[in-house]
């Protein structure tokens, strides 16, 4: 955690600040997402409390809170109870170990009548040497909520919604788990921060003595992965469970899924986990390849010293240059959920076969013809 | 006291305890349960053993995959709890557990032995000359490349074998007509 | 001794608890009735052999009992996939899922 009280409590800090922003992101996802689905649908959306009808979320979060506490007959009290919680665990382990921004050096600096160390900080919750492996890890966790929501309801459509949701998502963990090991073969690391540190600088290709420099494009892995791009993004849908792929929640078959029986506060609980999860995939699409927290045509040294122009303290500067990465990683995240949310309400619904017809027949070969590309084409380069 | 010796101590018990949990629940649903408790306090071991790389393969391969799938069979025979879940017989069950208990002592007395009580202390941070999980990965590739694909013939055979023993004619639904 | 023990961490302590849940497992695949259990207890004995390799290749440094641990989890997989879809052929027969009617499977 740190070496004195300063870095322990900032650290500490950190990982509270982004469990609760996780959390408080969610309500205004949702209003972002009725605002949408009526923009796409031609009608006005939640306009009435509030200008824009922002404080919609605080009636509806104190709705939330004051239902009733409702538990049917034969559920089993335990799982019942322990699903909602539990699904908040898996998003915001995950999010925690993602990079939000370059690594903030402080160097040693007087308050309080003592001097304060050097210190380094990364904006990011906790840093794990295999970042990669420890999201996945976190996020194959995901099943075990919505199995124990569906099992401890005592309810057969909660059940049925279980199971649609487990195999779908252990289906669907298949392809993006190939998406992505193309990702770490281009990288060659399984280190997020690396990666995105190696997408810094314009897109440049070199093999056989031979390389090209695209100044006008930045070194994103999109362009060395499409088809892993797109296939990751395919699979995140699935995993978070979102239309196209809701089929757990298909309300014209299984009323609402596994969380038929939930409500109040509750039901609450596994919306911030479902949004959670559509955050996590979206910062794991911008870090794969999109760039990271970096900022296209611009590198963090070039902002600090644009930056140091203005502020005398370098440590000020620091600061201050990680937080505007941070912005552009937000922003970044933030298209892409808007992406979620587009597709949401313009594509229909699977049928559950073509799911997980999808899925085996189509996906899972794609990813892996793509892997086996990406593993030619490094072998013959180096 | 360390952190990595609290560690130890702490998932220890959280080992052993859900392991008991396996043994002891009676209805098999809890037992899944708590054997994905003991399944993530393994992986939190190799972790602090440095094996970073075998802790992710640990949840994402048990508790992501074999588990849901033991899981979902449970859930969809739908088993209630079971009155008599371990096997009868007072002699039988007599000798079962103390031929386990000679085994315990067995294998104990082999460590105390062998350790000369528990003497043998790990030298300094886990240190395996380069990037543990790259070496890993060479190793794998070419010292032990044979088993790997004896493993990956293994695989394919098992998925062949599932899938033909799971769609052999059961008793519960009618008869395919061929 | 114990004091001593307790406040340091080697070898020893991962094999004695590796062998705890060995045992535990055994005593599941022994006693228990449940096909199911007795599948998920054998599992937790492939559990504790992981855990004294990845014990043993910390303590001489090398990577060798890490790469055995890789193998054995794909053939723990393997089982579960075999195990389960034998477990599934049962009780297709039998409605339920009780080790005694594996007798049955022969021939």
């Amino acid at each position: 955690m740190g070496s004195d009280i300063f870095e322990v409590t900032v650290n500490a800090l950190k990982l509270v600040t982004i469990f609760l922003v996780m959390v408080s992101l969610v309500p205004s996802l949702v209003w972002l997402e009725r605002r949408g689905a009526a923009f796409i649908q031609d009608r006005l959306g939640p306009n009435r409390v509030g200008p824009l009808g922002l404080t919609q979320l605080a009636a509806d979060a104190v709705k939330f809170i004051f239902k009733e506490e409702f538990v049917p007959a034969k559920a089993i009290k335990f799982m019942f109870y322990g699903a909602p919680v539990f699904a908040l665990l898996p998003a915001s382990l995950a999010l925690c170990a993602l990079p939000l921004g370059p690594i903030i050096n402080i160097i040693p600096f007087e308050a309080f009548g003592q001097t304060w160390g050097p210190y380094i900080f990364s904006i990011q919750g906790y840093e794990a040497s295999l970042g990669i492996l420890f999201v996945l890890a976190a996020s194959s966790l995901a099943v075990y909520p919505i199995l124990m929501a569906g099992w401890g309801s005592g309810n057969k459509y909660s059940l049925f919604g279980a199971l649609r949701g487990s195999s779908q998502i252990i289906s669907y963990e298949l392809a993006m788990g190939l998406a992505i090991l193309g990702v770490i073969l281009i990288f060659g690391t399984f280190n997020l921060n690396e990666m995105v540190t190696a997408q810094n600088g314009p897109l440049s290709f070199s093999a056989f003595d031979y390389s090209m420099t695209l100044s006008f494009l930045p070194n994103w892995g999109i362009f060395y992965q499409p088809i892993g791009a797109f296939l990751f993004l395919a699979a995140a849908f699935a995993e978070s469970n979102r239309l196209p792929f809701d089929l757990p929640e298909g309300e014209s078959e299984l009323v609402a899924g596994f969380h038929t029986e939930y409500g109040g506060l509750k039901m609450n609980l596994f919306f911030i986990g479902e949004y959670g999860h559509m955050i996590v995939a979206s910062a794991l699409m911008v870090i794969f390849y999109f760039g990271g927290y970096l900022i296209p045509g611009v590198s963090p040294e070039q902002v600090t010293q644009f930056l140091s122009g203005f502020i005398d303290s370098q440590n000020m500067t620091a600061v201050l240059s990680g937080l505007i990465h941070l912005g552009a990683f937000s922003i970044k995240v933030f298209i892409f959920l808007w992406i979620f949310i587009h597709v949401r309400w313009s594509l229909p619904r699977f049928r559950y076969d073509q799911l997980m017809e999808l899925g085996w027949k189509t996906m899972l070969p794609w990813a892996l013809g793509n892997l086996i590309l990406t593993a030619v084409i490094m072998a013959a380069i180096h | 006291m360390t952190a990595e010796v609290f560690l130890f101590w702490f998932l220890a018990i959280v080992t052993v305890v859900s392991a008991l949990g396996v043994l002891f629940m009676p209805n098999p649903i809890y037992s899944a349960f708590s054997l994905i408790m003991t399944m993530i306090g393994v992986s939190a071991l190799f972790a602090l053993l440095g094996a970073y790389f075998l802790a992710g393969v640990q949840v994402i391969v048990y508790a992501g995959a074999v588990l849901v799938l033991f899981v979902m069979v449970m859930m969809l025979f739908d088993l209630k709890s079971e009155i008599k879940a371990f096997t009868k017989g007072t002699l039988g069950g007599v000798f079962k557990i103390g031929s386990v208990a000679v085994l315990a002592g067995l294998i104990l007395s082999a460590i105390m032995v062998t350790t000369q009580g528990v003497a043998i202390k790990f030298q300094g941070q886990a240190d395996f000359g380069m990037q543990p999980t790259r070496l890993l990965g060479n190793k794998l590739f070419t010292q032990y490349v044979i088993i790997f694909e004896i493993l990956g013939a293994l695989l394919l055979v098992v998925a062949v074998g599932a899938v033909a023993l799971s769609r052999s004619k059961g008793g519960t639904h009618a008869r395919r007509i061929d | 001794m114990l004091a001593e023990s307790i406040s340091e961490i080697g070898l020893g302590h991962f094999l004695v608890l590796s062998m705890i849940l060995f045992i535990t497992g055994m005593l599941g695949v022994l006693l228990r009735k449940n096909i199911l259990t007795v599948l998920m207890s054998i599992e937790l004995m492939l559990n504790a052999i992981n855990l004294s390799f990845v014990a043993y290749a910390r303590s001489l440094n090398q990577l060798d009992g890490q790469i055995i641990v890789f193998f054995i989890m794909t053939i723990a997989a393997a089982e579960a996939g075999v195990g389960l879809a034998l477990v599934v052929a049962v009780f297709k027969r039998f409605k339920e899922v009780n080790i005694r009617f594996f007798e049955h499977l022969k021939g």
